[in-house]
C-alpha cells in the first residue's frame, strides 16, 4: 500500500497486507538476522560486563575510571558510536554487534559492582566467622545475593541491544531495521508498520521475559533487602 | 568551503529540531504530571504501558510516525517528543514522591494543604530528580534528532547519511562529531546545572 | 578444602594481656583471661565494654594489638584463621542464615566445602535438626525467611554445631527473641549445654541470663576484666562496688514484700494455649506451624501444665499421650504476694507460673522478671 494516508481495512485485508510484506522483505529472514546479532551481541556484553564488575569490585581504585570512561560511551549516541566503528570494522553486522556490546556493558557492569559490594554486612561476617576464604565468601554469599541486580542490568543490556542491532539495518547489516529502512525509502506504508509493529512486538517481549527471569530471582534470592 | 555552510546549516537545524521537541516534550509532560498527581492509580497505569513502550527501538518509533504522521519536520518533532516523555515524567513523579514520608507528614501538622506542600515541600525536593530526567531528555532527544533525517526532519542526520551513501567519510565525520560534541557538552553543562540547584542537603 | 581438627578437647583457652584500640580508645585493655576446658564462661558487660570484641579476638575476626591469645597452649595466632574458624562454632545475635540457601544448604555449607559427600551431610543435617528440636521432614527444605525467629536460632546452633567442634563462641544469641522464646531456649540451652560437654564462651548483657546458663561469669568494663568466678562467689564477695551493683548483691529482696502477683504479670498471648485434648502429635504440627517452642495445657483452675517442643517430640515418637509430657504449671491469683509466689516457683524449680483472672488463664508470671524488676 502506498501513498501516506490510511484508509480503513477490514481484517481479511490486513492479514493479506501482512502477509506481502512478509514474503516481500524478507522478514523471516531478517528477523533471524536480527536475532542473532542481539544473542551474539548481548552473550559477549553479559560476559565482559559480569567480568568487568567483579574486576572493579576486587580493585574498587580501578572503578572510578573504568564506570567514568564507560559512561562517556553512553552518552554518545548510538547511532554515532555505530558511526565512529565503520572505519575499524567495516559497514555490517561486525560493527552493529560491537556496538552493541559497548553500549551494554555498563548496566551490567555498574550492577555487577555494585550488587557485589553492597552486600548486607552481617552475612559476610558469618561467612567469615564460619570459615569461608575471601574466593568462598565471592562465589557462595556475593554472587547468589547479587544476582536481582544483575538481572537488572541484564534487562537494560537487553533494551539498549535491541536497539543498536535496530540500527544496524541503516548500514547494511541486515535485521529487521534493513526492512524498515526500505519501508521509509520505498515510502511503503505497510511496510513500515508492519515491521515497526514486528520489532515492537519482539523488543516488548525480550524486555518482558527479561523482567519476569529478574523477578523470579529477587524473588528466590533478593530476600535481603 | 561548502562544507562549512552546510555543516553549519545542518548544525542549527539539528539544534532546532533538538530543543523543539526537547521543550515540547516538557510542555506536553506537564498536565500529564498534573494528571498523576491526581490519581495514583491512573498514574501507575500510564507508567507501565510507557514503561513497555520505551523497550522498543527507537529507530522503529522514528519510522511508525511516517504512516501515522507523514514526513517533515513536525512529525520529526513528534517522533522525538514520544521517546522523551517518559524520562522527563517518570523523572518528575518519582521527584515529587520520594519525600521522606515524615517530612510530609510534619508539614500537614503544621497546618499546610496539599497544594502547599507540593510547592514548598516535594517541589524543592524534586529539582534534582526532575533536571535529571531533562538531561537524560536532552541527551536522547540529540540521539533520535539524528535517525529523523530519515524521514525528513534534516539536520546532522541528513549529513551523516547522504555522506554514508556517497562514501564520503568527510561528511559522515562532519555530521557525527558534532553530534557527539553536543551530547558532551549537554551532559556536562546539565550536570552543572543540576548540582547548582540541588539543596545544600540533598547533596550526596 | 579439607581442613583437620586442631584440637580434641580444649584443655584452656587464655588471654594474656590482650590490648586492642581504635584511635584513642580501648575496646580491650590488657585482658587477661582462662576459660578452662569443659565450662560455659559468660562474657558480661555494658554496651562497649568490650566484650564482644575480646569474643572476635578469640577466632581471629579481630586482631589484638599486643598480647596473645593461646589454646592448650599454642598460640593462635600461629594457626591459619580459616582453619581455625572451621574448628570453632559460632553463633550471633542476628544469626545470620545466609537468605539464598535452604536450612540443609546453611547448616551444611561447612561439610560442602570440605568436600564432603551428598549423602554425608543430608545425615548430618538430619541428626542435628533432631538435636535442635526441629524436625527434619519439615524444616529440611525450608527457607530462613519461612522459619519463625526461634526457629532460626535453633537452625544457627545446628550450622555452628555441624563440624563438631570443641569450642563454641556466642554473641548473644537469644538477645533477638522475645521473653517466652528467650526463656524456653534458654531452657533448652542448659539441656544441650550437659550434652554437649564443650567449651563454650557467652556473651550476654542479661545478668539472669548469665546466671541461668554460666558456670563462671566474666564481668567486663571499661575494657578490662573486673572479676571472674562462679555466680555465687559473684554475689557474695563482689570484687566492687560495679559488681555488687550487677549481681544486685545488696537490693534484690527490698521490694519484694510490699509487691502482688498482678504487679509483675504480663499478659497471656492465647496462641500458646493447646486444647487439652490434643493428641502429641497434633500438638507437634500445631507447634511447628505457628513457630511456638513451648505449650501451656490448662485443664481446669486446680491443674495446668507446661511442655516444650523437644518434649512433645519425645513424647510423639514414643507414642505417649500429650499428658505424660506434661510438666506441672505453678497457678496463683493476682492477689498473691510476690514473695509466697517467687517461694513457690522456687520450690518446684519452676521459672515460670500461669495467673487466672476469674478462673480463666489470663496472664504469666516470670521468675527471672520479678528480679529484674526489683531493682
Amino acid at each position: 500500500m502506498k501513498g501516506d494516508q490510511l484508509t480503513t481495512w477490514s481484517i481479511n485485508e490486513i492479514f493479506a497486507e501482512i502477509l506481502r510484506v512478509w514474503t516481500t522483505q524478507l522478514l523471516t529472514l531478517r528477523t533471524l538476522e536480527h536475532l542473532y546479532m542481539f544473542a551474539v551481541a548481548l552473550f559477549f556484553s553479559v560476559l565482559a560486563g559480569v567480568l568487568i564488575g567483579v574486576l572493579t569490585y576486587r580493585n574498587p581504585r580501578f572503578a572510578d575510571p573504568i564506570f567514568n570512561g564507560l559512561n562517556i560511551v553512553e552518552t554518545i549516541p548510538d547511532v554515532a558510536l555505530l558511526v565512529l566503528l565503520l572505519p575499524v570494522f567495516g559497514i555490517g553486522k561486525g560493527p552493529t554487534i560491537v556496538a552493541s556490546i559497548l553500549y551494554s556493558i555498563l548496566p551490567i557492569a555498574r550492577n555487577t559492582y555494585t550488587g557485589l559490594s553492597n552486600v548486607p554486612g552481617q552475612y559476610l561476617e558469618i561467612a567469615e566467622a564460619m570459615g569461608l576464604t575471601r574466593r568462598e565468601i565471592l562465589f557462595e554469599v556475593r554472587f547468589p545475593l547479587s544476582l536481582p541486580l544483575i538481572a537488572g542490568g541484564i534487562r537494560i543490556a537487553v533494551v539498549f541491544t535491541m536497539g543498536v542491532v535496530t540500527l544496524g539495518g541503516l548500514i547494511a547489516a541486515g535485521g529487521l531495521g534493513a526492512a524498515l529502512q526500505n519501508g521509509i525509502q520505498l515510502y511503503d506504508m505497510g511496510t513500515i508498520l508492519v515491521t515497526g509493529t514486528w520489532v515492537g512486538i519482539l523488543a516488548v517481549f525480550l524486555d518482558g521475559a527479561a523482567g519476569a527471569i529478574e523477578h523470579i530471582l529477587q524473588v528466590r534470592y533478593g530476600k535481603w533487602s | 568551503m561548502v562544507l562549512t555552510a552546510e555543516l553549519l546549516q545542518a548544525t542549527l537545524e539539528h539544534l532546532v529540531l533538538t530543543y523543539t521537541a526537547l521543550i515540547a516534550g516538557i510542555l506536553v509532560a506537564i498536565p500529564l504530571i498534573f494528571l498523576s498527581l491526581y490519581s495514583a492509580g491512573l498514574a501507575s497505569i500510564i507508567m507501565r504501558f510507557s514503561n513497555l513502550f520505551q523497550a522498543v527501538p527507537s529507530f522503529a518509533v522514528v519510522a511508525v510516525v511516517v504512516p501515522l504522521i507523514g514526513i517533515g519536520f513536525m512529525p520529526a518533532v513528534i517522533a522525538i517528543m514520544l521517546r522523551v516523555l517518559l524520562p522527563i515524567i517518570k523523572n518528575t513523579y518519582i521527584g515529587l514522591f520520594n519525600v521522606d514520608p515524615a517530612l510530609i507528614e510534619s508539614s500537614k501538622g503544621i497546618g499546610l494543604t496539599d497544594f502547599q506542600i507540593l510547592r514548598n515541600v516535594r517541589l524543592p525536593n524534586a529539582y534534582p530528580a526532575i533536571f535529571a530526567g531533562i538531561k537524560f531528555a536532552a541527551i536522547l532527544a540529540n540521539s533520535i534528532a539524528v535517525l529523523t533525517a530519515l524521514i525528513g526532519g534534516g539536520g546532522l542526520g541528513s549529513m551523516i547519511f547522504e555522506g554514508f551513501t556517497n562514501f564520503n567519510t568527510a561528511k559522515v565525520l562532519a555530521g557525527v562529531l558534532p553530534v557527539i560534541g553536543i551530547a558532551l557538552f549537554l551532559d556536562f553543562s546539565f550536570s552543572k546545572i543540576e548540582r547548582w540547584l540541588t539543596p545544600e542537603y540533598l547533596r550526596k | 578444602m579439607i581442613s583437620r581438627k586442631l584440637f580434641e578437647r580444649i584443655k584452656f583457652l587464655r588471654l594474656e594481656n590482650v590490648t586492642k584500640r581504635y584511635g584513642e580508645n580501648f575496646a580491650v585493655r590488657n585482658l587477661n583471661l582462662e576459660i578452662q576446658g569443659g565450662e560455659v564462661l559468660i562474657l558480661i558487660g555494658k554496651s562497649g565494654s568490650g566484650k564482644t570484641t575480646a569474643l572476635r579476638m578469640m577466632n581471629r575476626l579481630i586482631e589484638p594489638d599486643s598480647g596473645s591469645i593461646s589454646i592448650n597452649g599454642v598460640d593462635i595466632s600461629k594457626f591459619d584463621p580459616i582453619l581455625l574458624r572451621r574448628n570453632i562454632g559460632y553463633v550471633i545475635q542476628n544469626i545470620g542464615l545466609l537468605p539464598h540457601l535452604r536450612v540443609s544448604g546453611n547448616i551444611g555449607l561447612i561439610p560442602k566445602l570440605e568436600g564432603w559427600k551428598d549423602e554425608r551431610i543430608r545425615e548430618a543435617v538430619r541428626d542435628l535438626l533432631n538435636f535442635v528440636s526441629l524436625p527434619p521432614q519439615i524444616f529440611m527444605d525450608r527457607y530462613p525467611h519461612e522459619l519463625s525467629g526461634g526457629q532460626q536460632q535453633r537452625v544457627g546452633l545446628a550450622r555452628a554445631m555441624v563440624m563438631n567442634p570443641p569450642l563454641f563462641l556466642m554473641d548473644e544469641p537469644f538477645g533477638a527473641l522475645d521473653s517466652l522464646l528467650r526463656a524456653q531456649l534458654q531452657d533448652e540451652f542448659y539441656r544441650i549445654k550437659r550434652e554437649l560437654g564443650r567449651t563454650i564462651v557467652f556473651v550476654t548483657h542479661d545478668i539472669n541470663e548469665a546466671f541461668r546458663l554460666g558456670d563462671r561469669i566474666a564481668i567486663i568494663d571499661n575494657a578490662e576484666v573486673v572479676q571472674v568466678g562462679t555466680p555465687q562467689e559473684l554475689i557474695f564477695s563482689p570484687a566492687t562496688e560495679l559488681v555488687a551493683e550487677i549481681v544486685d548483691s545488696k537490693r534484690k529482696y527490698r521490694h519484694i514484700d510490699a509487691l502482688k502477683v498482678k504487679d509483675l504479670a504480663q499478659p497471656l498471648d492465647k496462641r500458646y494455649i493447646l486444647d487439652p485434648c490434643l493428641s502429641a502429635a497434633s500438638a507437634l504440627d500445631h507447634m511447628s506451624a505457628e513457630g511456638l517452642e513451648i505449650a501451656l495445657v490448662f485443664k481446669s483452675p486446680g491443674s495446668a501444665g507446661r511442655v516444650g517442643l523437644s518434649d512433645v517430640m519425645k513424647t510423639a515418637s514414643s507414642g505417649k499421650s500429650l499428658e505424660e509430657a506434661l510438666k506441672p504449671l505453678p497457678l496463683f491469683s493476682p492477689e498473691t504476694s510476690l514473695l509466697e509466689a517467687l517461694l513457690r516457683l522456687k520450690a518446684n524449680g519452676e521459672s515460670m507460673g500461669l495467673v487466672l483472672e476469674d478462673d480463666k488463664p489470663e496472664k504469666v508470671l516470670f521468675s527471672d522478671r520479678i528480679l529484674q524488676n526489683l531493682v
